[in-house]
């Protein structure tokens, strides 16, 4: 894998918490990893192993201590202000474990923020709005509020606003913690759907191995760094699973 | 423990606080400032109409006492807003109901307690220097005025205390009621109304005919007398509620469904608007209500302050009459701004005082003889009837003493050569603006009393009127001055808190919005709009209300007077104060919402 395909390009990266002169945390030790274009990359961890920190980083929420982050070409670490957001906005699409629904708004609302905040014509966003919900089966619930609608159905609603304006990597922060198994299995399917036919990258955060078992290939971090790596090549996904299972069991002793 | 875990919540929110305990404060002192002027008999008596004067006053402590129990309200439902999460945390820990019920029942009554006490302190100084500076800038002078009055120190202390007890024990009763999960929940709750476009239909059109009803009883005041008014009351609190609810949230509905609304973050925008205003539209009713009768207040003060000059005018044909001027007198007339000024010789004999006719024919005299308008006739002496020469803006340029007057008499130039008498030469002078000629006439009055004294309770001159008139409505006018600014203050702050409230639930929002990669001036700008909205509702609505319900005073303010004139400067100095308002609670809103930019964290970790 070149660098030139590399959809997300992380080079050195640490991060410290803690002012200088007081008790300071590093929380990444220096993390170098890549993600192809279209590719459908797991990482996972135990608690504390930096997961959230990374994808914090990744996703421009938080700003590295040292290291590069490269997300499509451009270099993260050296945006401000407008362009940050700007950045959020079209090229990151987000799932997170708690929907981030706007509950003021309806499903349709919330899924054409992104397309707003774009300045899209309202006839295309609601062309692509209508595409997306075809394609994640929520055409019926697009007029309906967040607090009408099930866990499944929410993140659903989640994954079409972070994919309707087709962003070059879409990002998962635990998208199926808060989901029942059916609702979090037909989640894990959809993002494979979106992943194979929209040859979208995916990167999942994740502690669940079920979860991890739909990537095709899985970072594990432990302490700020990258511990080890395995790739479910042309294994089943149970095969995988098991793998997964094995890999977790002597990777936390 | 608990206790300290709950003062440990309070010192995080400090900032929020300090907001709150400030606006309690201004309450509390502008409460005192009030009752001090309300209760003090002595002061109350010496400046006005007795009987009147009481009950405008007592009218307006009813007023403040009602907009002071809404702004102890909302202002509690903040510091309930701010404290609920926590206090859910606490129970959900294990602290038993009983204990929390303590700490908020403590929390409140401590809070209320150092308001009032500071506010009480504020409220003297104030009195001492704030009202002061009112009195100046309005030009009057009232009596027995004291800054430090014990029983208005002993009223606010009561009502304040006794309206926080009630606060406490609603907070109380509230949170033991409420089950941990709401508590720790309840930011992330947002109903949404359910439309019914036909009962909304109706409830518009009933709320229009109320309006209407209401503004038409207000014009037509003179035939329902008193009654016109409680009647008005409830007809526009029903009227401007129904008007909000359906209107409001129509208009939000079409525009979530225009173009417009799939623009940045408009759509956010709309559906933020659409749950706040139905949550606040008994609020906004209650604020637009404040809103109306204190601009009302300012302007028919203002108004009447306005006015007075050209009450004034109309009541006679000369400002002041100076007898036998001296140099310093006629140092004192070339500093006037005069429409007109004639001087005639005067002869005193015995009970008469004779004129010459010669002299009126050179400058015949100006008679006022328009009723409510300054009408001037010129007319010589062949001219004038005998009503004329006993007209008593004639009669008074001779005085005699005690409620006596020369009888005036009109001599042909050579029979009043002949005419012995004491010979006194007076200059009747007209300025163009009483108001702006006040201080030089002021001293030509003092010295034209020093040496022709006459009884106190004749007027010479409508300068004399004026002063009289300026004593006469001077509490009435400092009264709408007073109670506008007062009511401006606290109205304006209910809607404050009542906003602030929302500011935690919506911090989560914006939280969002941050991540999902909205630009922060974008945020900004969304914040300002949808505060600026909140704002205007109440604003526009009591502006309406203002404009209609001035009709009242009409029968009050005889033509030329108008209840409406030279308003623009009022609303304008209003809406700048409310406008400043807008501006802290927006500040406010942005230091709770905004979420912080992460360069301003990797800042702090160089």
């Amino acid at each position: 894998m070149t660098s030139s395909n590399a959809v997300v390009d992380v080079h050195g990266l640490e991060k410290t918490y803690g002012k200088v002169n007081e008790r300071q945390y590093q929380a990444l030790k220096g993390l170098n990893f890549q993600v192809a274009s279209g590719e459908f990359v797991g990482i996972m961890g135990a608690s504390g192993s930096g997961k959230t920190t990374l994808l914090n980083m990744l996703s421009t929420l938080d700003v590295p201590t040292k290291g590069d982050v490269i997300v499509n070409g451009h270099d993260v670490t050296k945006m401000r202000g407008n362009q940050l957001a700007d950045f959020r906005a079209q090229e990151v699409g987000f799932i997170f474990q708690d929907f981030n629904l706007l509950e003021s708004l309806t499903a349709e609302e919330n899924i054409g923020l992104p397309l707003a905040l774009k300045g899209t014509s309202s006839k295309i966003m609601d062309q692509a709005i209508h595409e997306v919900a075809e394609t994640l089966s929520i055409a019926d619930l697009l007029q309906k509020y967040p607090s009408e609608l099930s866990g499944g159905q929410k993140q659903r609603v989640a994954a079409a606003r972070a994919i309707v304006h087709h962003p070059s990597i879409l990002m998962g922060d635990e998208p199926t913690g808060a989901l029942d198994s059916t609702s979090a299995r037909e989640l894990l399917d959809l993002l494979t759907t979106i992943n194979q036919e929209q040859h979208m990258s995916v990167l999942l955060v994740t502690h669940d191995p079920f979860s991890a078992s739909f990537c095709q290939r899985i970072l594990f971090i432990k302490d700020g760094l990258i511990g080890s790596e395995i790739r479910r090549g042309d294994q089943d996904r149970s095969a995988f699973y098991q793998q997964i299972l094995n890999e977790l069991g002597t990777f936390n002793e | 423990m608990l206790g300290k875990l709950a003062l440990a919540g309070i010192k995080n929110r400090r900032r929020d606080y300090l907001v709150l305990l400030a606006g309690l404060t201004m309450s509390a002192a502008i409460f005192y400032m009030f009752a001090n002027l309300a209760t003090n008999k002595a002061f109350v008596k010496a400046n006005g109409v007795v009987g009147q004067s009481m009950l405008i006053f007592g009218f307006g402590a009813v007023l403040l006492i009602l907009i002071t129990i809404v702004y102890i309200m909302y202002a509690n439902s903040f510091l309930l807003s701010m404290r609920q999460h926590d206090y859910g945390l606490f129970m959900m820990l294990g602290a038993k109901k009983r204990r929390i019920g303590q700490l908020v029942f403590l929390e409140t009554l401590i809070l209320g307690a150092v308001a009032t006490a500071i506010g009480i302190v504020l409220g003297l100084l104030m009195s001492r220097f704030l009202v002061g500076f009112l009195l100046n800038a309005l030009g009057l002078h009232l009596a027995h005025l004291e800054s430090f009055y014990l029983p208005a120190i002993i009223a606010t202390a009561v009502l304040y205390v006794g309206l926080f007890i009630l606060a406490s024990l609603f907070n109380l009763v509230k949170l033991t009621r409420t089950t941990v999960l709401k508590l720790l929940h309840t930011d992330e709750q947002a109903n949404q109304p359910q439309v019914k476009p036909i009962r909304q239909m109706i409830a518009g059109i009933v709320g229009i005919v109320l309006l209407a009803a209401g503004y038409w009883a207000l014009a037509n005041i003179k035939a329902f007398q008193i009654a016109a008014i409680p009647f008005a009351i409830v007809t526009i609190t029903l009227g401007t509620y129904l008007l909000f609810r359906a209107t409001l949230l129509t208009i939000i509905r079409w525009l979530r469904q225009t173009k417009w609304a799939k623009k940045h973050l408009n759509g956010f925008l709309m559906g933020q608007l659409n749950f706040r205003v139905y949550n606040y539209t008994r609020m906004l009713t209650i604020v637009s209500l404040l809103f109306a009768m204190d601009l009302g207040a300012i302007t028919v003060g203002s108004g009447y302050h306005r006015q007075l000059p050209m009450m004034a005018d109309s009541l006679g044909s000369y400002t002041v009459a100076i007898h036998d001027k001296t140099a310093k007198e006629q140092q004192l007339i070339s500093k006037l701004d005069v429409a007109h000024q004639a001087t005639y010789t005067q002869k005193r004999q015995g009970k008469t005082v004779f004129y010459n006719a010669a002299e009126f024919k050179q400058q015949p005299y100006e008679f006022n003889e328009g009723e409510m308008t300054p009408k001037y006739e010129k007319k010589t002496a062949a001219q004038m009837k005998s009503t004329d020469l006993n007209s008593l803006d004639f009669l008074n340029l001779a005085v005699l003493g005690q409620n006596n007057l020369y009888a005036p008499k009109m001599l042909s130039a050579t029979k009043f050569a002949r005419q012995s008498g004491k010979t006194v030469p007076v200059t009747t002078i007209r300025v163009k603006n009483i108001e702006k000629d006040r201080t030089t006439l002021k001293k030509l009055n003092q010295l034209e009393l020093a040496r022709f004294p006459h009884a106190s309770e004749l007027t010479v001159g409508n300068y004399q009127s004026y002063e009289l008139m300026l004593a006469f409505f001077g509490g009435l006018e400092f009264m709408g001055y007073f109670l506008g600014i007062a009511f401006l203050a606290m109205l304006a702050s209910c809607l404050m808190f009542k906003i602030l409230s929302g500011a935690p639930g919506d911090k989560r929002r914006y939280r969002m919005l941050y991540k999902v990669g909205v630009r922060h001036n974008l945020m900004r700008n969304g914040i300002a709009k949808e505060i600026g909205i909140l704002f205007m509702i109440p604003g526009i609505m009591g502006v309406i209300d203002v404009l209609f319900g001035l009709q009242m005073f009409k029968p009050l303010m005889p033509k030329p007077m108008s209840p409406y004139l030279g308003i623009g400067s009022t609303f304008a100095i209003f809406i700048g104060l409310y406008a400043i308002y807008y501006l802290i609670t927006l500040a406010l809103y942005w230091q709770i919402v905004l979420p912080q930019a992460p360069a301003q964290a990797q800042a702090e970790h160089k």
